[in-house]
């Protein structure tokens, strides 16, 4: 007997029955042990190391970045690196190789970062080590991510703490398309009463 | 000026934990699902296992749209759908490729010209009997991605031509049309199975 399915394909009735039988016969099998839990843990670390970190237009950004990948890599490696200049930003003064903290301040660092051309998916660095911290990552002392770049002048303020009397470093780390351009301020944490004694 | 704003873990910490406790209670019961049809569509354990972990990662950081939703399922689905697409066309315009059938999809609304469409004589009388499951595992394994995705989806998992469309953003004609060639080419598959077995004998 012959019919018409929704497609509208004429087919033998019972010829497509069993065909749709003999396909849902076929063994799928089950995730694998642990395989769910793990997925999950994975979704919400990535978010953690990434997007929790990130304004929403990163991470906008970061939901597209599965979809782009590949081609980026593809263009990065053939275009030539940007130039990136990094110095501290002080709006009222020259950039200072050096800053100053009282124990325990928390300050914001602004640092520049000037890109000759618009860098898609560079991994932006910044460590703190000595006497300095990153304001709420008390126990890293280093921090990455990805991010894109715009052509011009990017911002990135940097709320550092000052925890213990003596020399710290701040510094900011871009990578793109295998360069590196790196900057280390210098901070110095005074302790008040230490230097009035 | 790009400002670049840098947020405080500490104030988001405890957010990012109830996020993920969330996450899980909304997506854990549909991940199993998620993976037989990733299963089914690229027909290997580590690809499912890979396809629905790019789907989680997707999905993450748009939990306030998961929230909202009356059914996840369909939606997500949808977007693994597009991951999966996404993959297959940089596979296809890599040097190394996964084998598969194109796609090749005509607008043309299945039904408007039954004679086009009707399979002819050929392969369409197949017996429960020839239809092993070896068989049918093998021609499976032969037919291009994105006839199993529609397959799976509609001939398998009960969705339907309207809510199937949507999953896959194309018009109902173009899916009809895909729907037909796969089921034809399906046949063409198991068909050629049976000869390979005649010969054998």
């Amino acid at each position: 007997m012959k019919g018409t399915d929704e497609t509208g394909s004429y087919v033998a009735d019972a010829d497509f029955h069993t065909l749709r039988q003999a396909l849902r016969r076929m063994p799928t099998p089950e995730p694998r042990a642990g395989f769910v839990e793990r997925a999950l843990a994975r979704a919400a670390a990535q978010e953690r190391t990434t997007g929790a970190l990130l304004p929403a237009r990163l991470g906008r950004f970061l939901s597209r970045w599965e979809t782009w990948a590949g081609a980026a890599l593809g263009a990065a490696a053939a275009a030539a690196m940007a130039l990136i200049l990094l110095r501290p930003f002080d709006s009222t003064q020259d950039p200072l190789p050096q800053l100053a903290l009282t124990l325990h301040e928390t300050r914001n660092v602004d640092v520049l970062i000037d890109s000759e051309r618009e860098l898609k998916g560079a991994t932006i660095r910044i460590a703190a080590t000595g006497s300095i911290e990153l304001d709420g990552f008390d126990d890293e002392q280093h921090v990455d991510w990805q991010a894109d770049l715009e052509r011009g002048s990017n911002l990135l303020s940097l709320p550092v703490v000052a925890r213990t009397a003596g020399k710290g470093e701040l510094i900011a780390v871009i990578e793109h398309a295998g360069r590196t351009r790196r900057v280390a301020v210098e901070l110095t944490v005074i302790d008040p009463k230490v230097s009035r004694s | 000026m790009q400002r670049m704003a840098w947020l405080k873990r500490t104030a988001s910490r405890t957010a990012e934990t109830s996020d993920a406790v969330e996450f899980a209670r909304l997506l854990r019961d549909h991940i199993p699902a998620f993976y037989r049809a990733a299963y089914r569509w690229t027909g290997a354990v580590d690809r499912a296992e890979d396809l629905v972990q790019q789907l989680l990662l997707r999905l993450y950081p748009r939990l306030a749209e998961l929230r909202e939703l009356d059914q996840i399922r369909p939606w997500a689905l949808r977007v693994m759908y597009r991951i999966f697409i996404d993959q297959l066309r940089r596979e296809r315009s890599s040097p190394v490729q996964f084998g598969a059938d194109p796609v090749v999809d005509d607008d043309v609304a299945a039904g408007e010209d039954e004679a086009w469409l009707d399979p002819g004589p050929g392969p369409q009388e197949l017996s429960e009997r020839e239809l092993t499951q070896e068989r049918v595992l093998r021609a499976w394994e032969q037919l291009g991605e994105e006839h199993r995705v529609v397959l799976a989806m509609h001939d398998i998992e009960d969705y339907t031509l309207p809510e199937l469309a949507q999953i896959m953003e194309i018009p109902l004609g173009t899916l009809k049309s895909r729907l037909h060639r796969a089921r034809a080419r399906l046949r063409e598959l198991l068909a050629e199975e049976r000869m390979v077995a005649a010969d054998r004998v």
